[in-house]
C-alpha cells in the first residue's frame, strides 16, 4: 500500500481544491444545509433506518417481533379487529390493536394503535400538558368520504393456519392475507401480489417507556442507544418531547414494479429515486416536513413546503398505491431490488422489486392501500377519500401577474392600464406583504396604499381580480386590534408551557393563529368580512403563504415541535397538516363575505397536506431564475397532478434573480401549461412584466399568454374533470400511456387533460428543435401548421425556435377553443367557440366542453352546459352528457346566443376536396340548414384540414353535422 | 355583471349584424367603418378585401360575426377578426385567405361615430364583450349585440361637454406654456449672453493680471539679488552640526509620527478584529429566510474577503519588534549617538562663496555671482552640493514682501483663469436647444408620492425625502440631457414609440443591497413644472416623468435663439 500514498495525496489535494472550489461557488446559491436535518440528525429517522440496517444484516435469522394475536381475530361487517403483540422481552409484550378495513371503493385501510396510550396510562415528562394518545384526529381534517365499509369483503374460510385472508373489493378480485407470526399482510389483485406489509420486517412502533435515570458509569449497559429518545437538540433548539419515543415505522413492498411516483413535494424527477446510496441514488430518505426552504436545491429529497404521502407504483398496465394518513415529520427511503433472471425457469425474467420503508416520528400507523389497476382508478378513490379538486373560478385559471411588490394603488392601476395598452391578456394582479400598514394583516398601508376601492374598482371593469396575502403570523402589538382580540379570545398557538408562542415572522415578534379551534375558525372567518377587511371588494381574493409555518427564528424556520394546539395537540403531531388549516379557514371565510354572496374562493397555498386541492391552489415557493429551475417546475407539477393536488404552478420566470430575454419568453411558454399560471418575482429583481420586455420577445410572450385564453375552454373542462374525478389536469405519459414502459420515467412533455394535446416546453437555453417522444402510433400533428408526426416509441424531431410552442394534437379528438383575444377570461364569456377536429386513424374523434358560469355554486344545480363531440363517419354530433338541474333552463336560455363560429377538421378524407358545404341541423330548427365548408390541401408533410364557416349552432344546443 | 333579462336581447349575433350591414345608418356605411373607409364599402354585391384585393366575398359576409379577410376589414363591426395580430399565434384554419400573407390588420379599430362628441376608435377586441368603454366609444356603439344583456347608453352630450371643457383648458394651457417657454427662452438667452459678456470681460482682466504679474516678478528677482549681495553671517554652529540638529528633530518628528501611526493601526486593527467578529457571527446566525438579497451578498461578500485572509494571518510579530525597536527613544547604546554628531565641526564650509563677494567690485560681483548661482543651483539639483539652509539665515523683509505680491497677483491671475474657464465650460454644456434649460437650472419641485416626497432641481439633482422621518437620499447628480423612447397609443391602439427629452441624474447614494441611485427624468410639455409621477423600474433605479413649459413643441425662434429642428 506503501506506493499509492503518493498518488492518493496527490488526490486528496486535488479533492480538497475540489471542496474548496465549491465551497466558493455554493454558498449564496443553494440552500443553508445546516437549517435542516440529516436523517442521521433526527433522532427516529437514524433509529429507522439503522433497524432496517440490522435486520438486512442479520438476513434470515431476523424474526420481526410484531405477531398478530388469532384469538383475538374479529372480522365483522367488512373490518377485522384484532390484537398486535409486540414482544419486548422474554416476558413483556405490548399490545398494539390494530383494525383492517376494507372500503367499498376497493381500499383497504390498515389502522395499528397502541393500547397504553390509547387509554392514557402512561406518564408524561416535564409535567406536559400534551394529550397521551397517539394523535387520533388527523382524518377530520383530510378525510372527507369514502370511507363506507364493504358489504360484500369476507373471510375466506379455507385458509392454511397462522394466515387470515379476505376478499374484497370489485367482484372480490382483491384479497388480503394477514400472517398472523409475525405479523405481514399482503395485498392481491387477481391471485397476484402488488402490495406487502412488513415483507422486510421493519414494522416498528416505538411504545411508550419510562424513562430511567441511569447512574454515571452504571454497569448495567442498556440494550438500546437511549442517545435521542429524550429531549432532543437541534441547532441551538432543545424538542423536550415529553412522550419519549414513539415513532412507527413500516416497509412496504411493491414486487414487480420498478417505478414508483408521489409523495410530493420535492424538487426531484418524477421516477422517484432509490434512497439509499449509489450512482445516481439519493443518500437520504425522501423528508416530509413542510418548511420554508430557502434557496432549495434541485434533484434532491429534501423537504419543502407542502407534503402529500401518497406513493404510487407503477408498472405495465397496473398501477397500485399506498397513502400514509400521518401528520407528523415523515421520511420514506426506497430501495429497488432487481432479482436476476433465472435461466432454467423460461419465461421467467428478471424482476424488479420496489421497498419503501416509511417513519413517522409519531402518531397512529394509519396506511390506504389501493390496487387500482389504472392510474384513473388510483386518482379517483383517492379523491373519494381526500376530495378532488375545488372547480375554480373561470379567472383562477388564466393569467395571474404578481410581484414583490406592487408599491402603490397608483402602480397597480398603472400596470392594469399597461395589460390593456400593449393588448396582453391578464386576469389577476397579485399585492405581496408590502400592501399591509407595517405588516399587520387586514390592514392597507396608509401612505402607498390610501384608496385600495378605487384600485379594485378600475380591475373590475374589466372584470379583473385581486388577491392579497394573508399569513397565519399577526403581529405581536397590543394596538394592532386583530393581535389583541387573538390574545383576549385565546386563539393563538401555544408553547410548551401553555403560554401564547411568540415567533419571529416578517412582522417581528408574533402569535399565530391555531386554525385547530373551532373558535379561531369562527373568529377567522369574520375577519373577511368585507365591513371588517376594510378596502376588499367582492373581487378580492386571498393568498395563504408562510404557512408551514415559516418563523424565522425557530427550529428548522418552523415551530417547536412541543408547542401545544388546540386539544392539547403537540405541533410534532399535526405539523404536517398545519399549513391546510390556515387554507381550510380561509376557505370558510370566502364563502360567503356578504350575507348572500356565495362565492367559490380561490386561495393560493404555499403549505399543504392531503385534502388541500379542495380548497386552494399551491406554487412551488421560492425558486430561481434559472435554467435548471425552469426544467425542475415541469416534473414537479406533473407530480402534484398525479398526487391529487393538480391545481398547480411554478413561478413563471423565477422568484428570485433575474432571468434573461430569453429565459423568461421560455418560461412563458412553459407556464401556459401549469394549472396555476402566475408570474412573480422577488423584490430586489427588475420589473419584468411582459409589456416590460423588448420586441420581438413581448410579442412572443403575448402570443403564449394568448394561447392559454384559446385554451381556456379546454382547461376548464380538465378543471371540471379533476373535480369530478381526481384526474390530474396535466398528465405525465405513463398516466396516459400506461402500457408504454419507455415513457414512465418521461417528465418533461405533457398531456393536457383529455384533449390529446401535447406540449414539451423548451427548458434550455439556445434551443431550436426539441425532440417529443410519441408512446402510441396515432397520427399527431402540430398545433400551429398540421405537420404531421407518427411513429410508437419513437422521439420526434419538432421545430422549437423562439417564437414556437412545441404543442402536437393526437388524432381522435375534438377541442373546443375561444378564438378571439380579450382584455380578460371574463370578458370571453359570451364568445362564439371553434372546434378543431383532429380525426384519427380511423376518421373518429371525440371530445367534451364543461362551461358555467365560472363564479357561483349555480353548477350544483345543473347551471351548466356539458356536451360530447363525437366525429364518426362523416357526422359530427354535440350530445349533452350533463344531468338536469333546476336551474339547468335558466342557464342555457342566458347561454343560447353563444354559438360555434367555426369547425376545423384536421386531416379530412381527401374525398372532401370538391366540397363547399356542409349541412346543419340544429335541434328544434325548423329545417336544416347549409354552412359553407372550405378545404385547404398543404404540402411538405402537413395535412390538409378544412373549415366549416359560422356553422351557428348553439354550444348549449343539440346538434349535428353533415360533412 | 350578468343581468338575466340579456338573454333576451341576445337573440343572434349573425342575425343582427346582416340587418346592420344591409340597413346600416343613414350614410349607409357597415357599422365600425369610418367615413375615410367608406368608398371600399360602396359596391351593393361584393366587398373586395382593402390589402387584398384578390380576395373578393359577397356583401353579405361584411359583418358577419366571421372573419374572412386576411386584413380583417370585412368585419369593421364585430371583434371577428380581432386576433389578426402580431400578439396572436395563429394557425391555419383561424388565417384567412392564403396562408403566406402577412396579417396587418387594414382598419385601425372600430369607429364610434360619438355625436356630441369627437369620433374615435375603439381596439376590435373590445367590441362586443360586455363592457362599455366609454373612454373611448361615448355613444355606446362597440357594444351593440347588448352581450350579456350589456346595454350602454349614449353618454356622448355629457361625456362631450366635460371633454370640451377640459379641452378648453388644455388649450388655455397650452398657451399659457408656450409663453412660459418664450419667458425661458428669453431667460435663457439672456443669461447666455450675461455669460458671454463675462467671458469677454475676463479675457481682458486676465492680459492685464498676467503683465501685472510678470512685473512684480522682476522686482521680486531684483530685490532678492540686492538683499544676497549683502552679506549675512551669523554665528552658526558647523554645518554638520546645524544637519544633526535637523536631522535629531526630523527624527524625533519622523518616531513620535511612526508612534501616533502604531496607536492608529492598533485602534483600526482592533475595531476591524471586532468587525470581523460581527461579520462572521453574522454569517453563522443569519437567517436566510428574510430572504434579503442584500445580506447573501453581504455573506457571500464576507466569504470572499475571508478566503483572502482575516486579520488573524495578519499581524507579524517580527514587524511589530522592530517597530518597538524604532520606537525607543535615540541613546548611546541603541539608534543614533547624536551628541558626537552635534558637536563635530566642520573644517570646510560651502558658503565660502557667499563670503567671498564682500572682497570684490559690484560688477565683478554681479557677474560672478550669476555664474555662481546658476552652477551652485546646478549642483543643488544634481544633489552634489546642499542647499544654503534658508531658515538658518532670515529673509529679508523686503524680499517676503515682494513675494507676496507675486504670489498674490498670481492668485488673482488663477481666479480670473478658473473663472474664465467655468464661464467657457458652461457656454459649452448642453442646456438643451436653444439653452432653454439654463433658465431652469436649480429650480426645485416636489411630489409626494408614497412614502416619500420626491424633489427634482433641474439641471442639479433628485431627491427622495422619507415622510416617515430620517434622513433623504440624494438619487442622482445631473449628468446630461438625454433622450428616451417612450411607448404611447397612436389613434388606432397601436403601440407607437416616441421620443422625449430625458435629463439624467447619477451617481446619487448608494443602496444598501443595490447600485448608485439613479434617476431619469422624463420630460412632457405642460404648462407647470411639475412631478407627475416616480417609479422604481428596478432596484434603486428611478425614473420621473415631468411636466415643463420647456419641452413644448415651437417657440424657440425667439431672438438669439438658434434656428434648427429639436435635436430630439
Amino acid at each position: 500500500m506503501a506506493g499509492a500514498r503518493p498518488l492518493s495525496t496527490r488526490w486528496t489535494l486535488l479533492l480538497s481544491l475540489v471542496v474548496l472550489l465549491g465551497c466558493l461557488v455554493i454558498p449564496g446559491v443553494t440552500v443553508k444545509h445546516e437549517n435542516f436535518k440529516t436523517c442521521s440528525q433526527s433522532g427516529f429517522c437514524k433509529r429507522n433506518r439503522a433497524l432496517a440496517d440490522d435486520v438486512s444484516a442479520k438476513g434470515p435469522s431476523w424474526t420481526s417481533p410484531y405477531q398478530l394475536d388469532p384469538s383475538s381475530i374479529e372480522f365483522k361487517d367488512g373490518q377485522l379487529r384484532g390484537t398486535i403483540l409486540k414482544a419486548v422481552s422474554a416476558d413483556e409484550q405490548v399490545k398494539l390493536p390494530v383494525v383492517v378495513s376494507f372500503l367499498e371503493s376497493g381500499v383497504a385501510r390498515v389502522v395499528v394503535d397502541e393500547e397504553k396510550r390509547v387509554n392514557g396510562d402512561i406518564e408524561l415528562r416535564h409535567n406536559s400538558q400534551a394529550r397521551k394518545e397517539r394523535y387520533n384526529d388527523l382524518e377530520k381534517w383530510v378525510l372527507v368520504g369514502g370511507l363506507e365499509l364493504s358489504k360484500s369483503a369476507t373471510l375466506r374460510p379455507e385458509t392454511e393456519e397462522g394466515f387470515t385472508r379476505v376478499l374484497y373489493g370489485p367482484d372480490n378480485k382483491f384479497e388480503a392475507v394477514i400472517r398472523h407470526s409475525p405479523f405481514s399482510a399482503d395485498f392481491k389483485r387477481d391471485g397476484q401480489t402488488h402490495v406487502q406489509f412488513n415483507h422486510q420486517g421493519y414494522l416498528n412502533m416505538e411504545h411508550w417507556r419510562q424513562k430511567v435515570e441511569r447512574e454515571g458509569d452504571s454497569e448495567e449497559q442498556s440494550q438500546e442507544d437511549e442517545a435521542r429518545w429524550w429531549d432532543e437538540s437541534f441547532g441551538g433548539n432543545t424538542d423536550s418531547k415529553p412522550r419519549g419515543p414513539e415513532s412507527v415505522g413500516l416497509d412496504i413492498t411493491f414486487p414487480g414494479y420498478s417505478h414508483v411516483f408521489g409523495i410530493p413535494e420535492h424538487a426531484d424527477s418524477l421516477n422517484l429515486k432509490e434512497t439509499r446510496g449509489g450512482e445516481g441514488n439519493h443518500n437520504e430518505p425522501y423528508r416530509l416536513y413542510n418548511a420554508d426552504v430557502f434557496e432549495y436545491e434541485l434533484n434532491s429529497p429534501m423537504t419543502l413546503y407542502g407534503a402529500i404521502p401518497f406513493m404510487q407504483a407503477h408498472r405495465k398496465d397496473s398501477t397500485v398505491g399506498v397513502f400514509w394518513l400521518n401528520a407528523a415529520e415523515t421520511w420514506i427511503d426506497i430501495v429497488k431490488q432487481t432479482s436476476s433472471a433465472n435461466p432454467l425457469a423460461l419465461g421467467v425474467g428478471s424482476q424488479t422489486d420496489t421497498q419503501s420503508h416509511w417513519f413517522s416520528e409519531s402518531g397512529q400507523l394509519d396506511v390506504f392501500v389501493f390496487l387500482g389497476p389504472s392510474p384513473q382508478e388510483i386518482s379517483k378513490t383517492y379523491g373519494e377519500l381526500t376530495g378532488y379538486t375545488q372547480l375554480p373560478q373561470q379567472f383562477a385559471i388564466a393569467y395571474h401577474q404578481c410581484r414583490w411588490n406592487y408599491v402603490t394603488d397608483e402602480d397597480v392601476k398603472e400596470v392594469d392600464r399597461n395589460f390593456d395598452k400593449y393588448q396582453i391578456p391578464y386576469d389577476i394582479i397579485w399585492l405581496d406583504i408590502e400592501y399591509t400598514d407595517d405588516r399587520k394583516y387586514f390592514t392597507w398601508d396608509p401612505l402607498t396604499f390610501p384608496d385600495p376601492i378605487s384600485m379594485e374598482q378600475q380591475l373590475d371593469e374589466s372584470e379583473r381580480k385581486l388577491v392579497v396575502i394573508i399569513d397565519p403570523h399577526i403581529k405581536n402589538q397590543d394596538k394592532y386590534s386583530i393581535s389583541a382580540e387573538m390574545t383576549s379570545k385565546d386563539l393563538a398557538t401555544k408553547n410548551k408551557d401553555g403560554e401564547i408562542y411568540d415567533g419571529w415572522c416578517w412582522p417581528g415578534s408574533s402569535h399565530w393563529i391555531d386554525c385547530f379551534n373551532p373558535e379561531a375558525i369562527k373568529w377567522w372567518v369574520g375577519l373577511f368580512k368585507y365591513d371588517k377587511f376594510k378596502g376588499t371588494l367582492a373581487n378580492v381574493f386571498i393568498w395563504n403563504d408562510m404557512n408551514e409555518p415559516s418563523v424565522f427564528n425557530g427550529p428548522e424556520t418552523t415551530m417547536p415541535k412541543d408547542n401545544l394546539h388546540h386539544g392539547n395537540w403537540e405541533h410534532r403531531d399535526i405539523h404536517n397538516v398545519h399549513g391546510m388549516t390556515l387554507v381550510n379557514a380561509t376557505y370558510d371565510a370566502l364563502l360567503e363575505r356578504k350575507k348572500g354572496e356565495l362565492r367559490r374562493p380561490f386561495i393560493l397555498t404555499r403549505s399543504y397536506y392531503s385534502g388541500a386541492q379542495r380548497m386552494s391552489a399551491m406554487w412551488t415557493g421560492d425558486n430561481q431564475a434559472t435554467w435548471e429551475h425552469l426544467g425542475a417546475s415541469l416534473p414537479m407539477v406533473l407530480n402534484n397532478g398525479i398526487s391529487g393536488f393538480p391545481f398547480a404552478g411554478a413561478d413563471v420566470g423565477g422568484f428570485f434573480g433575474n432571468p434573461s430575454k430569453e429565459l423568461l419568453t421560455r418560461w412563458y411558454q412553459t407556464g401556459i401549461w401549469y394549472p396555476f399560471f402566475r408570474a412573480h418575482a422577488h423584490i430586489d429583481t427588475r420589473r419584468r412584466e411582459p409589456y416590460l420586455i423588448a420586441e420581438p420577445h413581448r410579442s412572443i410572450i403575448s402570443q403564449a399568454i394568448r394561447l392559454r385564453y384559446q385554451l381556456l375552454p379546454v382547461w376548464y373542462t380538465a378543471f371540471h374533470e379533476a373535480s369530478v374525478n381526481g384526474t390530474p389536469i396535466v398528465r405525465p405519459q405513463y398516466y396516459v400511456h400506461p402500457a408504454d414502459e419507455a415513457g414512465f420515467a418521461i417528465d418533461d412533455q405533457l398531456y393536457l387533460g383529455s384533449t390529446g394535446l401535447l406540449a414539451k416546453p423548451v427548458v434550455s437555453e439556445e434551443a431550436t428543435t426539441v425532440d417529443i417522444y410519441l408512446a402510441d402510433d396515432e397520427k399527431y400533428y402540430d398545433y400551429f401548421d398540421y405537420t404531421v408526426y407518427q411513429g410508437a416509441g419513437q422521439k420526434h424531431t419538432v421545430p422549437a425556435p423562439m417564437e414556437k410552442v412545441p404543442l402536437l394534437m393526437q388524432g381522435g379528438h375534438v377541442i373546443p377553443r375561444k378564438d378571439r383575444p380579450r382584455r380578460s377570461s371574463g370578458l370571453m364569456k359570451w364568445d362564439p367557440y371553434t372546434l378543431v377536429v383532429v380525426l384519427d386513424k380511423n376518421g373518429q374523434a371525440d371530445g367534451s366542453l364543461y362551461v358555467d358560469d365560472g363564479e357561483t355554486f349555480d353548477y350544483e344545480r345543473g347551471a351548466y352546459i356539458h356536451r360530447r363531440f363525437t366525429f364518426q363517419g362523416s357526422t359530427l354530433v354535440s350530445e349533452d352528457i350533463g344531468t338536469k338541474g333546476p336551474k339547468t333552463a335558466e342557464y342555457l336560455k342566458a347561454m343560447a346566443g353563444v354559438r360555434v363560429e367555426r369547425v376545423v377538421v384536421v386531416d379530412p378524407p381527401k374525398e372532401w376536396q370538391g366540397k363547399t358545404s356542409v349541412t346543419v341541423i340544429e335541434d328544434g330548427a325548423s329545417a336544416a340548414s347549409k354552412a359553407s365548408m372550405e378545404y385547404h390541401s398543404q404540402a411538405d408533410g402537413k395535412a390538409p384540414y378544412a373549415v366549416v364557416k359560422n356553422p351557428n349552432v348553439g354550444i348549449g344546443k343539440k346538434w349535428l353535422i353533415e360533412f | 355583471m350578468i343581468l338575466p333579462q340579456g338573454s333576451l336581447f341576445f337573440a343572434g349575433i349573425a342575425a343582427c349584424s346582416t340587418v346592420a350591414a344591409a340597413a346600416g345608418d343613414a350614410s349607409s356605411r357597415p357599422r365600425g367603418v369610418a367615413p375615410e373607409f367608406a368608398k371600399f364599402y360602396k359596391d351593393p354585391d361584393t366587398f373586395t378585401c382593402i390589402s387584398h384585393p384578390a380576395i373578393q366575398i359577397p356583401l353579405s359576409a361584411v359583418n358577419d360575426d366571421y372573419c374572412d379577410c386576411p386584413d380583417g376589414s370585412d368585419e369593421p363591426g364585430t371583434s371577428a377578426c380581432a386576433h389578426l395580430s402580431r400578439n396572436s399565434a395563429l394557425t391555419p384554419a383561424e388565417r384567412p385567405g392564403n396562408d403566406d400573407l402577412e396579417l396587418v390588420a387594414a382598419l385601425p379599430g372600430f369607429y364610434c361615430k360619438n355625436k356630441g362628441h369627437k369620433p374615435s376608435y375603439v381596439p376590435f377586441q373590445r367590441v362586443n364583450d360586455g363592457i362599455c368603454d366609454y373612454e373611448l366609444c361615448c355613444d355606446g356603439s362597440d357594444e351593440w349585440a347588448r352581450v350579456g344583456g350589456t346595454k350602454c347608453a349614449d353618454k356622448c352630450k355629457e361625456i362631450g361637454k366635460e371633454w370640451r371643457k377640459k379641452e378648453e383648458q388644455k388649450q388655455k394651457s397650452m398657451t399659457a406654456a408656450l409663453k412660459k417657454k418664450k419667458e425661458l427662452l428669453d431667460e435663457a438667452s439672456r443669461q447666455r449672453k450675461e455669460v458671454e459678456d463675462n467671458i469677454q470681460r475676463l479675457e481682458g482682466e486676465i492680459q492685464a493680471q498676467e503683465l501685472k504679474v510678470k512685473d512684480l516678478q522682476v522686482e521680486l528677482e531684483e530685490v532678492e539679488k540686492q538683499e544676497q549681495s549683502k552679506v549675512v553671517k551669523g554665528k552658526t554652529a558647523g554645518k554638520l552640526g546645524v544637519l544633526a540638529g535637523l536631522a535629531k528633530s526630523r527624527v524625533e518628528e519622523l518616531r513620535s509620527a511612526l508612534v501616533d501611526v502604531r496607536k492608529e493601526r492598533d485602534d483600526t486593527r482592533a475595531r476591524v478584529k471586532e468587525l470581523e467578529g460581527i461579520l462572521s457571527t453574522f454569517k453563522v446566525e443569519y437567517n436566510p429566510n428574510f430572504n434579503d438579497e442584500g445580506v447573501k451578498r453581504a455573506v457571500r461578500g464576507w466569504e470572499d474577503y475571508a478566503v483572502r485572509g482575516t486579520l488573524e494571518g495578519a499581524e507579524n510579530g517580527a514587524q511589530d519588534r522592530d517597530l518597538d525597536e524604532i520606537a525607543k527613544p535615540d541613546d548611546e547604546k541603541s539608534g543614533i549617538n547624536w551628541e558626537q554628531w552635534e558637536n563635530e565641526d566642520e573644517g570646510c564650509d560651502s558658503s565660502i562663496v557667499y563670503q567671498l563677494a564682500a572682497y570684490f567690485p559690484p560688477a565683478f560681483v554681479d557677474f560672478v555671482e550669476d555664474k555662481v548661482v546658476l552652477a551652485k543651483g546646478f549642483l543643488e539639483d544634481n544633489g552634489i552640493l546642499s542647499k544654503a539652509a534658508e531658515s538658518a539665515t532670515t529673509e529679508s523683509k523686503l524680499v517676503s514682501e515682494a513675494r507676496d505680491s507675486v504670489k498674490a497677483a498670481e492668485k488673482s491671475l488663477k481666479d480670473l483663469q478658473s473663472q474664465l474657464k467655468n464661464h467657457r465650460s458652461d457656454l459649452d454644456t448642453d442646456y438643451g436647444v436653444a439653452s432653454i434649460f439654463r433658465a431652469l437650472k436649480g429650480v426645485c419641485i416636489t411630489k409626494d408620492a408614497g412614502e416619500y416626497t420626491y424633489e427634482h432641481c433641474f439641471m442639479d439633482q433628485t431627491k427622495q425625502i422619507p415622510k416617515k422621518g430620517g434622513s433623504s437620499s440624494r438619487m442622482g447628480k445631473f449628468v446630461g440631457i438625454g433622450s428616451v423612447s417612450v411607448d404611447v397609443l397612436n389613434e388606432a391602439g397601436d403601440v407607437v414609440p416616441e421620443d422625449r427629452v430625458s435629463l439624467d441624474y447619477a451617481n446619487g447614494q448608494s443602496c444598501w443591497n443595490g447600485p448608485a441611485r439613479s434617476t431619469t427624468v422624463i420630460l412632457e410639455c405642460g404648462e407647470e413644472n411639475t412631478i407627475l409621477k416616480v417609479a422604481e423600474d428596478e432596484k434603486c433605479v428611478y425614473s420621473m416623468r415631468v411636466t415643463s413649459p420647456a419641452v413644448c413643441a415651437s417657440g424657440e425662434e425667439g431672438p438669439a435663439a438658434p434656428k434648427g429642428k429639436d435635436e430630439l
